[in-house]
């Protein structure tokens, strides 16, 4: 079963919140000092679930990216948890892609690798979440898609998968090739070992430019892009204590109803 | 001058950063109140191939070398002081003499199961009456027919007496200035194991005094071919120990730093974080200089091993420097934190306290590497 893991990098989303900081002026965030980025929480998740189901059932993953020098870490680490391929897309003309964009520069990459059975995602990236990406590159493959998975079991001529939803859970047989995203419930993403690491060092990650892709330079990239960021700021939280009296508990209670039911929380 | 870490260093350090985190530091306080040597970490420690790192492939190691070994260590330390003493001491004086004296059959017996994590090192040098002076050691060993008896008590012992333990390598002497390392396996008639030392700190570590009653071993327990005319040939390649101390104590200075600096934005007092106050700014910005010049020392006395170069001395001024502000930065972030850095249990400061005194001692006092390194300098 050979499987393709689109992953993104992002910043560290445990660092203290002091340490997370926006340029409102550029609308940036301002990347901490020393600390690296990392692997999008639920992607993880996907790469794990890719491991197993090749663990399982044999094949190959192929990990691709897109970003900057640094996402090669990112893609060395999926490497030594057990992956087989990487790719980085780097190019200036991908600069300020939107969700549709990057989703046009991986479908070309994923078309560039040839065969597989499963394309993944987690299901939200967890800098901006906005969950568009994989649904955007299934659309661009002409894949089925199935998304918030919690479980994936492979079966003939197909897969069964387990959606995790707020008020349950939704099982959805889908064909290959296929596009999931993975959610945090599917598995504990594991450590890369010491010879996976070894193994990965070794490893070389090929860069593929848009023209490499095949990508028409103005179909991705800032000027491509259809959503308009407009303002970014930090929003502050204040906090205010009130307490609710009365003459006695019943009294005090009742009053904490009405308060809660005037401010509309019941 | 590059300073940067290899992607293979670079990547080692994370896995432990991340191996810290998810499995070691939630437990430290626990384990340390208890007294408790955590055998499944270093079990799972096996399984990510951590049981090797300065043992080469072919012996089922990872051979990763010294800088990003000392750069792995930071990170454990940083976690929990103690279990990363107990990890430095199976991956130095615990297997590397089986590397550097051992014949291939005794590596492929004893070395093998060590590095891939099957099983823990020890190595036994202290005694009652030898611990700076080593050519003290009154441990003997007495060739017989089929061997040799070993007779001698030893004291301090790292990870001699776990369920994990391969048994310690004892340094005995075998004629009037001659010594061997002797690999004693758990359940050998006459190898007595004493109960758990109690310490002021490091105290999930298991240290135990040895006794050797007339200890009967085979003639191949005997490190290498024969035993050797010094004590300085039996420990000189051992001196890389100097610099996984030096490793140990810049874990427990960054995390006294981290500590502190988290402490002092939080802390108000005046109706400011006291981290607005001059003597506490003063505090925390000598701790994070000397912590950086201790690490630029440290990481070069591992880069000159790893280039096979003469790193005796700096290896020397690196675990001096280190341990001496592992010590001051534990006192200074117990004073940061004020009666709660006195207590144990909320914040994480008195155990640094307690774990830091020791790494004034081991591998080296103070004193000692003062006198090696005026040694160097032509005294």
């Amino acid at each position: 079963m050979d499987i393709v893991v689109c992953i993104k990098q992002v910043q560290d989303p445990d660092i203290p919140p002091r340490d997370f900081k926006v340029d409102e002026e550029k609308m940036m965030v301002v990347p901490p000092a020393n600390v690296p980025p990392v692997i999008s929480t639920f992607d993880e998740n996907a790469i794990e679930a890719a491991i197993q189901l090749k663990e399982a059932k044999g094949g190959k993953i192929t990990v691709v990216t897109m970003g900057g020098d640094k996402a090669k870490d990112s893609l060395k680490k999926c490497l030594a948890m057990g992956c087989d391929e990487a790719v980085l897309l780097q190019d200036p003309a991908f600069d300020g892609s939107d969700a549709f964009g990057v989703a046009r520069a991986l479908a070309a990459a994923v078309r560039k690798i040839g065969k597989f059975d499963i394309l993944m995602c987690g299901r939200l990236s967890s800098d901006w979440s906005y969950g568009t990406t994989p649904l955007a590159l299934a659309e661009a493959l002409n894949l089925p898609s199935v998304t918030q998975l919690q479980k994936i079991e492979a079966r003939d001529g197909g897969l069964r998968c387990e959606r995790a939803l707020e008020d349950g859970v939704e099982v959805v047989d889908v064909s290959t090739p296929c596009l999931l995203t993975v959610s945090n419930e599917m598995n504990n993403p594991r450590l890369p070992s010491v010879k996976g690491i070894l193994t990965a060092s070794r490893k070389q990650i090929p860069l593929w430019k848009a023209a490499d892709l095949g990508v028409d330079a103005g179909s991705v990239g800032a000027g491509a892009a259809t959503l308009e960021l407009t303002k970014l700021y930090k929003p502050v939280f204040t906090g205010q204590c009130e307490f609710i009296t009365g003459e006695t508990l019943e009294e005090a209670a009742e009053n904490l109803a009405l308060r809660l039911r005037a401010d509309k929380i019941i | 001058m590059d300073f940067s870490l290899s992607d293979e260093a670079r990547m080692l350090r994370d896995l432990c950063r991340g191996f810290a985190d998810r499995a070691i530091r939630p437990h430290a306080a626990k384990w340390d109140r208890e007294c408790y040597f955590p055998v499944e970490l270093f079990r799972e420690m096996g399984e990510l191939s951590l049981m090797g790192l300065l043992v080469p492939v072919e012996y089922g190691g990872t051979g990763v070398g010294t800088v990003a070994f000392a750069a792995a260590m930071e990170e454990l330390a940083a976690a929990d002081n103690s279990t990363a003493a107990c990890w430095n001491a199976h991956l130095t004086i615990g297997s590397l003499p089986i590397l550097h004296f051992g014949t291939e059959e005794q590596k492929r017996r004893w070395l093998v199961p060590l590095a891939q994590g099957e099983k823990l090192g020890s190595c036994a040098f202290t005694e009652p009456g030898a611990g700076s002076d080593l050519s003290g050691i009154e441990t003997r060993a007495l060739r017989t027919k089929e061997g040799w008896k070993l007779r001698g008590r030893k004291i301090f012992i790292t990870n001699a007496g776990t369920e994990m333990s391969l048994g310690p390598l004892v340094l005995a002497r075998t004629g009037e200035n001659r010594f061997g390392f002797f690999v004693v396996p758990r359940g050998t008639p006459g190898f007595g194991i004493g109960p758990k030392a109690e310490k002021l700190g490091w105290r999930s570590m298991d240290t135990r005094e040895l006794i050797f009653d007339d200890c009967l071993l085979p003639a191949d327990h005997l490190l290498g071919e024969s035993d050797v005319e010094s004590i300085r040939q039996a420990t000189e390649t051992l001196a890389v120990g100097r610099i996984s101390v030096a490793a140990l104590s810049l874990g427990l200075a960054r995390a006294c730093l981290d500590a502190s600096l988290a402490y002092a934005l939080e802390r108000r007092q005046f109706g400011v974080p006291i981290a607005s106050f001059q003597a506490i700014r003063s505090k925390l910005a000598d701790m994070a200089t000397r912590l950086e010049m201790a690490r630029l020392i440290t990481m070069k006395a591992a880069w000159l091993h790893d280039r096979d170069e003469p790193y005796r001395q700096e290896a020397a001024m690196a675990k001096l420097a280190a341990s001496e502000l592992a010590v001051d930065a534990s006192r200074e972030a117990v004073q940061i934190h004020g009666g709660y850095g006195y207590m144990e249990g909320e914040f994480p400061v008195a155990r640094y306290y307690r774990d830091a005194k020791v790494l004034e001692i081991g591998e080296g006092t103070s004193e000692i590497l003062r006198v090696v390194i005026a040694k160097g300098l032509g005294c």
